[in-house]
């Protein structure tokens, strides 16, 4: 072996193997300007509205056993509960989710101390507990029953003070993510090591960037939109309202303009977590990182001119077919990406890591989403499984298959970075087939039933769809089941987990080239990357590696080029 | 040993046996899918549902040619690529091939400009203008679907009239009656929310928008042409379903599209007995008030027995309501306390229920503008049912106007016109017919 210089950037504290120093509880309690504290807040939030609305996930399927309304009270009882599963999951478990991985990782992936703008940072993070709680309040007046959309004159002139509040709730939570948003944006594109260009930066910091850009665009439309839907609803204008002048469509047009890029603020970070999980974990370069990066842009731009496909069944039919060709347009870069993933995976070295196992479900289930995705758009068709059980599949393939699986992902990888401790393999390879499984069988049966003619958002339904929703039902139980597989396993490991060590997946990118968990500064020095952030594979590489064990955790370095 | 391997397939019995085993699963397989277009659509009943399932065909081969295709590198990849125990070295190094990378770009561009191109075509066919539609007897007839808080009404502008000139419109409530290969043009208008009309077996769907009532709403149109299914026996009926949450009892508002085998059978079974109760009114109030309950939208919300489409649970069951009416409201009659809970309902919510029921009176609310005449005789149906009534049914023929007039200040006809005048009273509930029914109820109340 050639002596290669290894850019290390100076030398680091030595941390004892046994002992992991994390900060007290008690900061992460606190308002606190540190990103990782930050990150971490927004991830223990998230996950905790992600139990809440998983549950009412289940009382939805508990209702929906039989034909008939049996477990809730009232028809109405049941619209709420899946108007709130839909909003929490959203806004309050994966936008904020991916806040929370965004925080913790993309400064230290730059090499940077903090991100741009501390306390917007953890302003924008305290606006979410309270945007919640607004929410869940709706519970003591009429909780919001209009469903996820708020389509009026339904949210308007036909709902309780729930809407009102959920209005809010929502409000500042588009607030806290353009706030978060502005942050990323600065941070990435000023404050990268003199050595990373853009085309030298990890991808997770591409999608970040991608995410930010949109939510920076879109977000002030949701925001639009819902201060005319609190002023018909308050102040008795009528912007909705057809008697006095209003146009219902208006809400859906500006709603769907930021709801529609909303779908990839929630899919480009776990695009770009794919990106990282997928080479790491198979110990190969990224195939076509320039493609990857750029096809995220695509997604970015595209994405803002497919809204109207939402309203197929209403729009203006003349207008319906230009929004059916831009809707097939994205499955392009869409499936760059794809592909791209599984030339990374082509040729390399796959460890059937949980998190890799849950980056290769993502890949398997997303494509069903993504070829149900472009069904949808073909407008003919769209038109018979508008509204239905068949679009209640399709997003839940691309935000649970999707979004869900990539989160698991980053989950089980970057968890020893942030606690200095290991997940169990065993319980993630268990909680992976029953999530895996559980999702299938819950999903997959929708789309027949959809098709067969049930519309979504039903509490009562043909009894000839009892067999299908039964089965769909008893899945979903299993897939309720396996999150406590991974919440026991977070606990187990926070405490018992086995020591991590700074880089145990022996990765290039930065954030691994500091101590787990990193020291309040993140690194003693300014850290200077390696040259190429997915170059496996070559000498210069493993050499790279090898110092980083040894500078960090003493380990001896492994035998010279691999084996 | 192993890098001199890693940036190639490794030809080993495993890597054959599982790409032959898949070869043979994807083949299998898409042929496998195709069989099901027909078992996971309702039935084929319009000429539109036969171009979008074969569009749908389509879709599902490229879309299953597309899901083997990367399944299958996915298999392959963690079959032959994965790291044994304990191999600690690393892939190829391999940043990408420029080639590959343009061909997976411009492939899946190509398959969406022909998806867009076909998906086109069936569109533009599917909503061709057609010339002649809603044919009934030769000329066209305009059928109405309106969308009301949680049930659907279908009412037919007929080309027949009535002795004194007014045109004849048909209410068929939930049910819309065509027959094979007329073309139905519909149009929509909602009361209130935003409601949607999907016929899953004719694969059609549109909105119903709020509009300005007071200038006619804001109509939407949906085409349909039903076609014959072979082995099914006409009068044969498909679902009409409501896909956009609109409340309470959106699981509950449905219909039924009722297809008659030619226009012989539509005129026979349909048509003409519909405008022949309407020429006819029966004059007892206990038959007419029997035909007048089922026009307006009760149904969406209450069941009662002898209707078999009366499907609500949001309000009380009517079964047996004459054997509890009088102990309802103390100090009401019986018939005093049906005819307000008419028009009036929000004066009486019987406990467990919510305070839902539109008012029906014509000072109320002018979507429904029921008149006094129409109270009379749902009022004199509904003292009929129940085991042992409340109401003085002997006297009903003055009881209940007395009622109405206690209530309401309202005179009523009871010889509803006698036998020329106002004979096609009972239909004027659509908002079209609004007007007419007020001034007709006020010529009633100045008699």
């Amino acid at each position: 072996m050639a002596t290669i210089a290894v850019p290390l950037g100076g030398q680091q504290e030595r941390q004892a193997i046994e002992a992991v120093r994390r900060p007290a509880l008690s900061e992460y309690l606190r308002w606190s300007v540190d990103h990782k504290i930050i990150g971490v807040q927004y991830g223990v939030t998230a996950l905790l509205f992600f139990l809440i609305g998983g549950a009412m996930a289940m009382a939805i399927r508990l209702e929906l056993l039989t034909p008939n309304l049996d477990v809730m009270v009232s028809g109405a009882a049941y619209n709420s509960m899946f108007t709130m599963h839909g909003t929490i999951m959203i806004f309050l478990f994966i936008i904020p989710m991916w806040a929370a991985y965004g925080n913790y990782v993309v400064p230290l992936q730059l090499g940077a101390k903090d991100m741009a703008f501390p306390w917007l940072n953890a302003f924008a993070y305290w606006l979410i507990p309270p945007a919640g709680v607004v929410m869940l309040l709706g519970y003591f007046v009429s909780p919001a029953e209009a469903g996820w959309t708020s389509y009026p004159p339904l949210s308007t002139l036909f709902s309780g003070d729930g809407q009102t509040l959920w209005a809010l709730g929502a409000h500042l939570l588009g607030l806290s993510s353009i706030f978060g948003s502005i942050n990323f944006i600065v941070t990435i594109l000023n404050m990268r090591p003199p050595e990373m260009t853009l085309w030298r930066m990890p991808l997770l910091c591409w999608a970040v960037l991608a995410t930010s850009i949109i939510a920076v665009m879109a977000t002030p439309f949701l925001a639009g939109a819902l201060t005319l839907l609190l002023l018909d609803r308050m102040t008795g204008t009528t912007f909705f309202d057809a008697s006095g002048g209003g146009d219902v469509l208006l809400w859906q047009n500006i709603f769907w303009f930021y709801s529609h890029p909303a779908v990839y603020i929630m899919v480009l970070p776990g695009m770009g977590v794919l990106s990282e999980v997928l080479s790491i974990h198979s110990r190969k370069p990224v195939f076509g990182y320039r493609m990857v990066g750029l096809s995220s842009m695509a997604i970015a731009i595209v994405g803002f001119t497919v809204w109207a496909h939402h309203m197929f069944t209403s729009l203006q039919p003349e207008l319906r077919i230009p929004f059916m060709i831009t809707s097939m347009i994205i499955a392009v870069p869409t499936g760059i990406k794809m592909f791209s993933w599984l030339g990374t995976i082509w040729g390399g070295k796959i460890h059937f890591t949980s998190a890799m196992l849950f980056a290769l479900g993502f890949m398997s289930m997303f494509v069903i989403g993504g070829i149900t995705g472009v069904m949808l758009a073909a407008l003919p068709f769209d038109i018979h499984v508008h509204d239905t059980y068949f679009v209640v599949s399709h997003f839940h393939f691309v935000l649970f298959g999707g979004s869900v699986f990539a989160i698991y992902a980053a989950l089980y990888h970057w968890f020893p970075k942030v606690t200095g401790r290991m997940m169990n393999e065993r319980l993630g390879v268990i909680h992976f087939l029953f999530t895996y499984f559980g999702f299938l069988i819950t999903f997959f049966p929708m789309h027949i039933v959809g098709m067969l003619g049930m519309p979504r958002r039903v509490a009562v339904f043909d009894p000839a769809f009892t067999d299908m929703n039964r089965l769909i039902s008893f899945a979903a139980f299993v897939l309720g089941f396996s999150t406590f597989i991974v919440f026991y396993n977070i606990i187990h490991s926070y405490f018992r987990g086995q020591i991590a060590g700074a880089n145990p997946w022996r990765a290039l990118t930065l954030e691994w080239a500091t101590t787990s968990p990193p020291p309040v500064t993140n690194f003693e020095d300014d850290p200077i990357p390696y040259e190429d952030p997915y170059g496996y594979g070559t000498e210069a590489a493993s050499a790279y590696l090898d110092a980083v064990d040894q500078a960090f955790d003493g380990r001896r370095p492994a035998s010279p080029g691999g084996h | 040993m192993e890098n001199n391997t890693n940036n190639r397939l490794s030809i080993t019995p495993t890597t054959i046996v599982v790409a032959a085993v898949y070869l043979l699963v994807s083949v299998v397989g898409i042929n496998w899918f195709t069989t099901f277009v027909p078992v996971v659509f309702p039935p084929q009943a319009s000429a539109e549902a036969r171009s979008v399932d074969e569009l749908f065909h389509v879709l599902l081969i490229i879309g299953g040619i597309i899901f083997f295709l990367i399944q299958g590198m996915l298999l392959i990849s963690v079959v032959a690529f994965r790291a044994r125990r304990g191999d600690q070295s690393e892939g190829s190094s391999s940043h990408g091939n420029m080639i590959l990378e343009v061909v997976w770009t411009i492939i899946p561009a190509l398959v969406v400009i022909f998806l867009s191109v076909i998906s086109f075509n069936v569109w533009s066919q599917n909503t061709e203008p057609k010339i002649s539609v809603n044919l009934v007897d030769g000329t066209p007839v305009s059928i109405n679907v309106t969308g009301a808080r949680y049930a659907w009404t279908h009412t037919y502008e007929t080309n027949r009239t009535t002795p004194e000139g007014a045109p004849i419109v048909i209410n068929s409530g939930n049910r819309l009656h065509t027959y094979i290969g007329q073309n139905v043009d519909l149009t929509l208008r909602t009361t209130d929310v935003i409601h949607s009309y999907w016929v899953p077996a004719m694969r059609v769907k549109q909105d119903l928008l709020p509009g300005d009532l007071t200038r006619g709403g804001r109509p939407t149109e949906l085409r349909f042409t039903p076609i014959r299914i072979e082995g099914e026996t006409y009068p044969a009926a498909y679902p009409i379903v409501c896909a956009e949450l609109c409340g309470d009892g959106h699981g509950l508002m449905t219909g039924a599209v009722v297809v008659y085998e030619d226009e012989t059978q539509f005129l026979e079974q349909f048509y003409e007995p519909a405008i022949h109760a309407i020429l006819n009114p029966p004059a007892d109030p206990v038959l007419r008030g029997e035909l007048v309950i089922q026009e307006y939208i009760c149904n969406s919300c209450h069941i009662l027995e002898p209707f078999d489409d009366w499907v609500g649970r949001t309000g009380p069951a009517l079964d047996g309501v004459a054997d509890r009416a009088a102990d309802r409201v103390p100090g009401q009659s019986a018939e005093e306390y049906l005819v307000t809970s008419v028009w009036n309902a929000s004066a009486f919510v019987v406990p467990g229920y919510s305070d839902q029921m539109a008012n029906f009176g014509p000072a109320e609310m002018d979507n429904y503008n029921m008149s006094p005449e129409e109270l009379y005789s749902i009022v004199a149906y509904l003292c009929t049912v129940g085991e042992q009534s409340d109401c003085d049914n002997e006297n009903s023929t003055t009881v209940i106007p007395a009622a109405i007039k206690t209530v309401f200040g309202f005179d009523v006809d009871i010889t509803f016109g006698m036998d020329q005048d106002e004979s096609a009273d009972g239909e004027t509930d659509s908002e079209d017919d609004g007007e007419m029914s007020a001034s007709e109820t006020s010529e009633a109340a100045s008699e």
